[in-house]
């Protein structure tokens, strides 16, 4: 990847990785997104908490231009993506999304869920694929399902399942659209534990959450998007504990 | 233990919890099977009583314009005589009196019945009473105007003789049209139907033109029209089978268009946006995660289109097909016109009936099995 021109790489200050300027996102009339700014670097963990319809799921669909920002720039590994000249296939290759809804394809098994666009957009040969969709599924815990269809499966297992579908694809950043959302009580913990493993091996990753305690521990910085703003950022403990708006204070006190 | 293991066996059937019957319910549902079988059976049994004895023609039958000179019409003759005979009257009459008892009586208690079976039986019972009534009184409507003249028309078989083998003919022609031109359809209305859902009105708009013109516009006017203009137009000379399975191929696609449109669309969106983050394009979103599944909801409605397209190959009859080209329909309208007999239509439409209903059972199966998620689309959440 060419580095714009008259940049400077100063030693120890790594580039970001996705950055966001200025993006808002217009639904017909409604302003969802009104002005945001991000930048995540490698191996950041970045939390986005906030009421509902305040635009998180909205922001993280944004980074991956699976919704178009009405106006900003959405920059991923120094190329911007938002210009319209952007191959957002080959970029997409690099950021895995898992969604609330699992959406996984529910008529192929779990194995093909993974190999498909293993062999068809990355033009893996059948057994590389193979080879490579059994590992990630053995790194979600799914290895003995491989061969089960969707139908078949938890609402946990398809979610892991998803997740390894989205790995395989080997991404720079993995973005989680409330993942929990849709489980059980009992099939959050296996979920969320992936996740904390994925962080560990050093994952640079978007979390939008419910899972307070996820946030809290995992993210090594939080957003808190309410109406449509970042209100507050920093570091997750801090803002947990010392909260400086009201916004998040009445927030917090709400859900924990 | 034994008696242990006894007990933990659990009923293999649930139990019947709608409670015994009583002897009023069951005389009320007795009374409305009774109606309907007194009729069925006097009708019946007058008619083959008929058929089977010797007769010759009555003045009643005379009076019904049925000549000695017809072919077959002693067995009209006896169709007539048959409704008129008293056995038939008398049935009429005691199934109209007994299903009136049963609709009374059931109309007027089941509310009071104290569980579900004795209501059930009142109400069935009551329902089966109005059938027998109804039935009875078309029958007598039909009886009192001119049977004689309506069975010699339709209902006299004796010129069908040796047709059997152009019926199984006409029926094969028939599957044929309706087959081809469905598979045609087909293909048609997926390219049609991706091409609506377009994001781009300038995609959109000439395949909506297709659909429109070709479902506002009678199916018989694109027939005779397409074959002068591809004859006169084009000067190109086809037969006119050809030609129809060509118009039925265009006239089904823009249905099954409609069909593919409501089906890709029915598939939750998250399906082409987990697709498109993996990076897949469009076309490969839609021909691996999309159509794949689109195609398994379309099943029953497209067989039911292929139903439709059966009877709608009839509209042939308007073109010149040659005589080993004859769908069921043109061939009876030859038979018809040769005989003056429409007793042809009659087994017309008992063979139409021979290739649709197995059709439909399956379709309502496909339905079925559909509905309960058997075919593995029943997507998240299982």
């Amino acid at each position: 990847m060419s580095e714009p021109a008259g940049s400077v790489r100063a030693q120890g200050v790594r580039e970001p990785l996705v950055r966001l300027e200025g993006v808002h996102k217009w639904f017909g009339n409604l302003h969802v997104l009104k002005g945001v700014d991000l930048t995540m670097q490698q191996r950041d963990v970045v939390v986005v908490i906030g009421p509902s319809g305040g635009g998180k799921s909205t922001l993280l669909r944004c980074v991956s231009l699976l919704e178009v920002p009405t106006t900003g720039q959405v920059w991923f590994d120094n190329q911007d993506i938002t210009d319209i000249r952007a191959d957002l296939n080959e970029v997409r290759t690099h950021i895995g999304i898992v969604f609330q809804a699992y959406n996984l394809f529910p008529h192929m098994t779990a194995l093909r869920n993974v190999t498909l666009a293993l062999e068809k957009v990355l033009a893996l040969s059948n057994d590389e694929a193979h080879d490579r969709a059994m590992d990630q599924l053995a790194r979600v815990g799914m290895g003995h399902k491989a061969n089960a269809y969707p139908g078949q499966l938890s609402g946990g297992q398809q979610q892991r399942v998803a997740i390894a579908r989205a790995l395989a694809m080997e991404p720079k950043v993995m973005l989680f659209d409330e993942v929990t959302s849709a489980l059980d009580p009992e099939l959050v913990g296996e979920v969320l534990e992936v996740m904390i493993r994925l962080a560990g091996d050093g994952m640079t990753m978007m979390v939008v959450t419910h899972e307070m305690g996820f946030a809290r521990e995992v993210g090594t910085r939080m957003l808190f998007l309410d109406e449509g703003r970042v209100a507050e950022e920093g570091e997750p403990r801090e803002m947990f504990y010392h909260p400086q708006s009201d916004r998040l204070r009445q927030f917090l006190a709400k859900v924990l | 233990m034994a008696v242990r293991e006894a007990t933990s066996i659990e009923p293999e059937v649930a139990p019947d919890v709608r409670g015994p019957t009583a002897p009023l319910p069951a005389t009320i549902l007795a009374l409305g099977v009774a109606s309907l079988v007194v009729i069925a059976l006097g009708v019946v049994v007058s008619q083959v009583n008929y058929a089977l004895s010797d007769r010759v023609l009555t003045q009643n039958c005379l009076n019904e314009q049925i000549s000695p000179e017809d072919n077959g019409a002693i067995g009209v003759c006896n169709i007539v005589e048959a409704l008129a005979d008293p056995l038939t009257t008398g049935s009429l009459y005691l199934g109209i009196g007994l299903g009136a008892v049963a609709l009374v009586l059931g109309a007027s208690t089941y509310r009071r019945m104290d569980n579900k079976r004795r209501r059930d039986q009142a109400i069935t019972g009551a329902v089966l009473g109005t059938q027998a009534v109804l039935l009875a009184l078309a029958i007598l409507w039909f009886r009192s105007a001119t049977p004689g003249l309506f069975s010699k028309h339709f209902l006299n078989f004796a010129d069908l003789q040796g047709y059997g083998g152009a019926f199984v003919r006409g029926a094969r022609n028939t599957l044929i049209l309706a087959f081809a031109g469905e598979m045609g359809g087909i293909v048609i209305g997926l390219v049609l139907g991706i091409l609506t859902l377009s994001q781009r009105r300038a995609v959109r708009a000439p395949a909506r033109g297709y659909i429109n013109f070709f479902r506002g516009t009678p199916l018989i006017w694109q027939l005779v029209t397409g074959y002068f203009l591809l004859l006169f137009g084009f000067g190109i000379r086809l037969s006119a089978f050809v030609v129809a399975i060509i118009v039925f191929a265009l006239n089904t696609g823009a249905y099954a268009a409609e069909v593919f449109r409501a089906g890709i669309q029915s598939i939750e969106r998250g399906q082409m946006e987990a697709a498109r983050s993996l990076g897949m394009s469009y076309t490969q979103a839609m021909r691996y995660a999309i159509v794949p599944q689109a195609v398994r909801r379309v099943i029953p409605p497209l067989m039911n289109e292929f139903v439709i397209l059966i009877k709608d190959t009839a509209l042939v009859v308007v073109l010149g097909l040659t005589a080993n080209e004859y769908d069921i329909f043109t061939l009876a309208r030859e038979g018809q016109s040769a005989t003056f007999n429409a007793t042809f239509f009659t087994v017309a439409a008992i063979a139409y009936l021979i290739v649709t209903l197995p059709l439909i059972r399956l379709v309502n199966a496909a339905e079925k099995r559909l509905r309960s998620g058997l075919v593995g689309i029943a997507g998240a959440g299982g």
